[in-house]
């Protein structure tokens, strides 16, 4: 019995891992429930803040939650802290959210989110004019498929997602069909596909993302977007027709469970100035999932090298 | 099997059971008599399985229920069980109603008083011989230790020492009933029903168990009721045959009464293949009354075929003593090469 | 049931044929703009209807004082709680603190403790086979560097299928004993395993919070449904003889069921807990995506990245407990069935727990114990995400010009026509089908069905995914049945087709969907590939089953009456196993209808796409409505196939299943 003890103590010892006990103590301990979905980013910023928050005590919990089906666990205070809402997608939702009182906008990760049409590198000789967007008039039969032909095949998100390519197709009379993927992996799985055989292909493709990282190609410049253009006919080249322009830029921002600030205003406080640079970001997706590091890991060398700046934003809880 | 004595007292009596089945049975009830004719039914879609059974049967006696496939031995069965709950009438268990009786009270009386044989053996798969045998036991709530060794003592009563702890698919045919005749004995029951028993085994094996049947009730007498539609079954071991029609019982009696004076056509043509020698009795063919033993006695109750041989062998009398072993008559030689002679 | 048809057949069809008429007479006199469309909007604002009735539910409801949502919130917490105590101890250990400070109090079972503890159990079960099985899997899970993700996933797996289990058991018991509930239940449970979670999550959330519970719940949903039909049929075919035996002997009732009926019902009862494990790991995927972690977790993971192979391996990480989970349960049950007393024993209990502690505490010292070191981590997934690409370089071409004749000759012409189809006529014909076959009470419903997805405004959305589950299901059967037929015949075969069928129906589908969008794009062709890969398994199996259980007596009389194979199969054993085939396709339309929203993640356009699209809007209603439209389709397929089902019966014997 005795030496079982001893060996759990050794044992203990050699998993203690930092040791200075924190003067601070925690507003409460209720569980922080910081949301993540499945892209890597998120996962990325969401275990770099678990690290913050739990080296000031916070009992924290991470909560996998669908990216759309979020709002009724903030709304009730099932979910606290999500550190990535992206308007591309949720941009209706979100201020529905927020416009309920029950929800905050934290205000914006930093990294700016770019969506598009996008072609590989590889196409461009195909259709010359490119990155223009008037090039495509001409050259649509290069991006044909059999299906679509003679029109050419644009490949766009999932339905879910909106993005108003139809509208965009119709207005701005371009030949093309848009057939939409399921899901963002296998929107992803056909440019892959297309890409090694250097086959045509023109899709919907956003950033911050790995794959235009690993692809080389670009996006398709539309006339520059401008709220007016989506709200309004008159506007842009096409008098008659709404979204005839480009796709917006987004913000990506952070949001929190409003009742939650009275819980823990300093946590909401390091939430607020919890920022990342857009290329770092890039860095730490790259690590992740093209030379396949562990989340955990290559968050907590962030952590690590990145020690300054957190304690910065934490100065509420370093009395 | 002996000429059962009229002096038992009633351990079982039923009076006019019916079963009707069909969608409709419910109004069964409400008919009158007149309406209750096999046509009548039939016109409402009604099937009486079983009409106006009513029959006494006495402590120890072996009452045989015969007749073709279909014409409601079983349903009768299960009536007198409770199985299936009868549409109209009465049936006491030495004078308990069970009718009468609520669903715990029933279950006490089948727990005590009742045993049951299966024509598919209804084996539990999952148990041993052993745990088949003690289930009855076990569920009386009786400790495992105990139940097992009564179990023991049933095991070598049906002859399968050293079976004990097989399963059922690893017995044969005529050894899994032999395991389901030890499980209705388990309990120590008064009433033993037996629902075709050995119908579903070959003819060898079929012979043996009957033996092994008359082999119980000789050790220990029990009220038994036993289902066949084989004649010869009945004859070995009936001491009173009912037989059944339609749902109907035409006749009651011994085999030699159902073979002497049958009561309907139904009865004559169902007993026409029985060689009389088989049935009628030493007692039944007495020409003269006697005081004292001379020559060679007989049983009173043995068949002319039982004693054949005696009567072939030897010119001289016989006499046919009562089983206390008193004389009641001499036999007539005469009548009893007759009966052996006579043609099935 | 004869007189029935006899009524059917006289005054019933002129009522029904007059009532058909004047139908489509309204139809086309009131409605005349919508005879020959497809109407796509609601008439009726069902899901509006829908969302308030959730939101009421959600928010107001209550029993007896008690809000609901309290009720369930409890009911979650009662049910995450023994899933967070398995994982502690199977996968994290006792930890407090985070980030900086974290601090291992007490460690997790070691890998080599608990694969010999497995092992041990396995060979006591069923001997060497079983064991050796165990090791090689507890190994490819540790060398993998998948062991902290199957034990998360072991641990919710285990409580799921336990309460599938215990409720199914429990709500198959309550039918059998009220036959009258027996065809309602028999609905609930078409209905619960058709309507996919995802269009009722967002009040499941409400209801039961996010994380593992919500994922629980609708696990069990799915996974509980074939419990209950096995637990029907098994208890239905406990010979009248034994229940006899039952009352004689005076058991009570609880007596009877679980002395008599359940041990004797056993082999019957492990079929359907064999369906509880295979359905309960194949829905890791989909519990993943709503919370639940673990290896389905990791599949998506890889899968966003593109990194195909390492999704493979955490896929067969999720088989692999799926067998190893099935062999040892199965095992049990015949253990129990065979009558054999369990493994209990002081003794075995010592060695089981010396063989899971003694590794544990070594762990301690010995880190590779505790996990498998990174450095020495196998993995496969280079070279397969190298075949995938060579694939795709050398045979997109054939494969592409494939899918384009399939799409625009067979699949497009097809799904045009079905939407063309005008409503009226639809409906009619194929309510007077289901009178036919299963009387009035059939054509009702039927109708009644219908029309709900008329009024609702997803009749062009159906006939969608209508289209792609009969050309599924054909496809199923066509390569499911001839397949099965085959195997039957070669009992050698059984293990392996045994293996290859749990394979197909617990590999998660997208780990193959996937590479197979590379080959064949977005769009229907993938997702029929994906549907028929998951519908095939229980058409292969039906058709194993109904061969096998053709009485031999008549086979022997056909060899006798001098038929030739092809005769003796033509005439006596299709027939004969025809009620079990007919089964077998009832299973493969609910499978075709269940992996619907699955097929949506490769761009259909049909209901499994707007139960997304609704989730995405945040909108309960829409969502509900469509699922609803998925269970109609169901219900309607079902009805048709039990009524022709009975019919066949009751020409030429009993269903098997
Ligand atoms: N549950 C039932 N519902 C309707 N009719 C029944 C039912 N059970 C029995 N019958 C009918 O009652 C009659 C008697 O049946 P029963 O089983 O008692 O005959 P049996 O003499 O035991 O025949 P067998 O020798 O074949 O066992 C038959 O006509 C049978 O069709
Ligand atoms: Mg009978």
């Amino acid at each position: 019995m005795a030496k079982m003890k001893t060996m759990i103590l050794t044992g203990t010892a050699a998993l203690l891992i930092g040791g200075s006990a924190q003067a601070f103590e925690p507003e409460s301990d209720q569980p922080i429930k910081l949301m993540q979905a499945d892209w890597t980013s998120m996962l990325v910023h969401t275990e770099i803040l678990n690290i913050v928050l739990s080296t000031y005590g916070y009992t924290v919990e991470k909560v996998i939650a669908d990216d759309s089906a979020r709002y009724p666990g903030f709304e009730s205070g099932d979910l606290t802290i999500a550190l990535e809402t992206w308007q591309t997608t949720q941009d209706k939702a979100f201020n529905a959210s927020v416009g309920t009182g029950k929800v905050l906008d934290m205000g914006e990760l930093g990294p700016h989110a770019r969506e598009d049409w996008w072609y590989p590198a590889y196409m461009a000789e195909l259709c010359p004019g490119l990155p223009d967007w008037t090039a495509l008039k001409s050259c649509a039969e290069a991006f044909a498929a059999p299906e679509t032909a003679p029109k050419g095949r644009y490949l766009g998100a999932p339905v879910a997602w909106g993005g108003f390519d139809e509208e965009r197709i119709q207005a701005l009379d371009l030949p093309f069909e848009v057939v939409h993927a399921g899901t963002d992996a296998a929107m992803f799985a056909e440019l892959k596909s297309a890409y090694e055989r250097k086959a045509p292909i023109m899709l919907w493709v956003y950033e911050p993302h790995w794959a235009p990282s690993v692809f080389e190609g670009a996006f398709v410049e539309f006339p520059p977007y401008e709220d007016a253009c989506y709200a309004d006919p008159a506007w842009g080249l096409n008098p008659n027709a709404a979204h005839d322009c480009g796709k917006p830029q987004g913000w990506i921002k952070k949001m929190a469970w409003a009742e939650g600030e009275k819980i823990w205003p300093c946590a909401y406080d390091i939430v607020r100035k919890f920022t990342m640079d857009g290329d770092e970001v890039g860095k730490l997706v790259y690590e992740v999932d093209v030379n396949g590091r562990s989340v955990e890991d290559v968050a907590m060398e962030w952590a690590t090298a990145n020690e300054a700046k957190w304690r910065e934003w934490s100065a509420c809880a370093a009395n | 099997m002996t000429n059962f004595g009229s002096s038992a007292p009633v351990a079982l009596s039923v009076s006019n059971v019916w079963k009707v089945f069909g969608r409709d049975h419910g109004s069964f009830k409400s008919r009158p008599a007149s309406a209750r004719t096999a046509e009548a039914m039939a016109k409402d879609h009604l099937v009486g399985a079983v009409q106006a059974a009513s029959f006494d049967i006495r402590k120890g006696e072996v009452f045989v229920i015969m007749g073709l496939s279909g014409s409601g031995k079983s349903t009768l069965l299960r009536c007198l069980t409770r199985l299936i709950e009868p549409s109209e009438g009465e049936i006491r268990f030495d004078g308990q109603d069970i009718l009468s009786l609520n669903e715990t009270a029933l279950a006490d009386l089948r727990r005590r008083k009742m045993g049951m044989v299966f024509q598919h053996f209804a084996l539990l798969p999952n148990r041993t011989v052993l745990g088949n045998i003690a289930f009855p036991l076990e569920v009386q709530g009786i400790a495992r230790a105990q139940a097992e060794d009564r179990a023991r003592e049933l095991v070598s009563l049906v002859g399968l020492s050293g079976r004990e702890s097989r399963l059922p698919s690893e017995l044969s045919g005529g050894q899994q009933q032999r395991v389901g005749i030890a499980r209705s004995l388990a309990t120590n029951p008064d009433f033993w029903f037996l629902d075709e028993p050995f119908s579903a085994l070959d003819p060898l094996i079929r012979a043996d168990l009957q033996d092994e049947v008359q082999r119980l009730q000789r050790e220990h007498s029990r009220t038994a009721v036993f289902v066949t539609h084989d004649l010869d079954e009945a004859i070995r071991l009936a001491d009173r045959i009912a037989i059944m029609e339609n749902g109907r019982i035409v006749q009651i009696g011994t085999a030699e009464d159902l073979v002497t004076r049958p009561a309907t056509d139904y009865v004559r043509r169902f007993v026409a293949k029985v060689p009389p020698a088989r049935v009628i009795c030493a007692s039944s063919l007495i020409k003269a009354p006697v005081a004292a033993v001379s020559g060679l006695t007989v049983s009173g109750d043995a068949t002319i075929a039982d004693i054949a041989s005696k009567i072939v062998a030897d010119a001289g009398e016989i006499t046919v003593v009562d089983p206390m072993g008193k004389p009641i008559g001499l036999l007539d030689r005469q009548k009893a090469l007759e009966t052996m002679a006579m043609k099935i | 049931m004869a007189s029935d048809a006899l009524r059917g057949k006289g005054f019933g069809w002129v009522y029904g044929a007059a009532s058909v008429v004047v139908f489509l007479a309204v139809s086309i006199l009131v409605l005349p703009s919508d005879f020959a469309g497809s109407p796509n909007a609601p008439w009726l604002g069902v899901a509006a209807w829908v969302d308030r009735a959730m939101t009421w539910l959600v928010r107001d409801a209550s029993i007896g004082g008690l809000a609901l949502s309290d009720l369930t919130r409890a009911l979650a917490a009662a049910a995450q709680a023994p899933i967070e105590a398995m994982q502690k101890v199977l996968a994290e250990g006792w930890v407090t603190g985070a980030g900086f400070n974290k601090t291992q109090i007490l460690p997790p079972m070691s890998w080599l403790g608990l694969t010999l503890g497995c092992a041990f159990v396995a060979y006591r079960l069923a001997g060497p086979a079983l064991a050796i099985f165990a090791v090689v899997s507890g190994l490819y899970l540790a060398s993998f560097g998948l062991w902290i993700s199957a034990m998360m996933t072991l641990a919710s797996v285990l409580f799921c299928v336990l309460v599938a289990l215990l409720l199914g058991l429990a709500l198959g018991i309550r039918a059998h004993r009220a036959p009258h509930i027996e065809p309602v239940v028999r609905a609930i449970m078409n209905v619960m395993q058709t309507v996919p979670i995802f269009s009722y999550l967002l009040p499941t959330l409400l209801l039961f919070g996010y994380g593992p519970s919500a994922a629980l719940f609708a696990t069990v949903a799915y996974a509980m449904p074939p419990m209950v039909h096995a637990t029907v049929l098994a208890l239905q075919a406990v010979p009248s003889d034994t229940l006899d035996l039952a009352r004689m002997t005076g058991c009570s009732r609880r007596q009877t069921l679980w002395r008599v009926e359940l041990p004797v019902a056993m082999p019957r009862l492990a079929i359907g807990l064999n369906q509880v494990v295979m359905m309960t790991l194949n829905m890791v995927i989909i519990a993943s995506m709503i919370g639940a972690g673990g290896l389905g977790y990791d599949v998506l993971r890889a899968l966003r990245r593109l990194d195909f192979g390492a999704a493979f391996e955490a896929g067969m990480a999720i088989v692999v407990l799926a067998v190893l989970l099935d062999r040892m349960t199965q095992a049990m049950a015949r253990r129990q069935s065979a009558g054999t007393t369990g493994t209990s024993g002081l003794r075995t209990g010592i060695i089981l727990a010396g063989l899971v502690i003694v590794p544990t505490l070594a762990s301690l010292a010995v880190p590779a114990l505790a996990l498998w070191p990174k450095a020495a981590t196998l993995s496969i997934a280079q070279p397969l995400n190298d075949a995938v690409s060579y694939i795709n370089q050398r045979f997109f071409d054939p494969l592409d010009s494939l899918r384009t004749f399939a799409l625009l000759k067979l699949m497009n012409p097809f799904r045009d026509a079905l939407q063309m189809l005008p409503w009226p006529l639809a409906i009619s014909a194929v309510a007077v089908l289901a009178g036919w076959l299963g009387g009035r009470g059939a054509a009702f419903s039927v109708f009644a069905m219908g029309l709900f997805v008329v009024v609702t405004g997803y009749w062009s959305a159906t006939m969608g995914s209508l289209y792609l589950t009969i050309l599924a299901v054909l496809l199923s059967l066509a390569l499911g049945f001839p397949f099965g037929i085959w195997v039957a015949a070669k009992p050698r075969m059984q293990q392996g087709v045994q293996l290859l069928l749990d394979t197909l129906q617990t590999l998660p589908t997208l780990v193959y969907l996937l590479p197979a969008v590379m080959l064949f794009r977005n769009g229907d062709f993938s997702a029929l590939i994906a549907i028929v890969s998951y519908s095939v398994a229980p058409a292969v199996r039906y058709a194993i089953d109904g061969m096998r259980h053709v009485p031999p007596e008549r086979v022997e009389a056909a060899a006798m009456a001098g038929c030739s194979k092809w005769q003796t199969f033509r005439y006596v054993r299709l027939p004969a196993a025809l009620p079990t085939l007919l089964l077998g396709v009832n299973q493969t339309v609910m499978m075709a209808l269940s992996m619907l929203v699955i097929a949506a993640l490769v761009g259909t356009r049909e209901l499994g796409q707007q139960v997304f699209t609704s989730l995405s809007q945040g909108l309960a209603g829409p969502g509900i409505v469509a699922g609803l439209c998925v269970a109609c389709l169901a219900l309607i397929i079902d009805t048709l196939l039990k009524a022709a089902a009975a019919r066949a019966v009751q020409r030429n014997g009993v269903a098997h299943d």
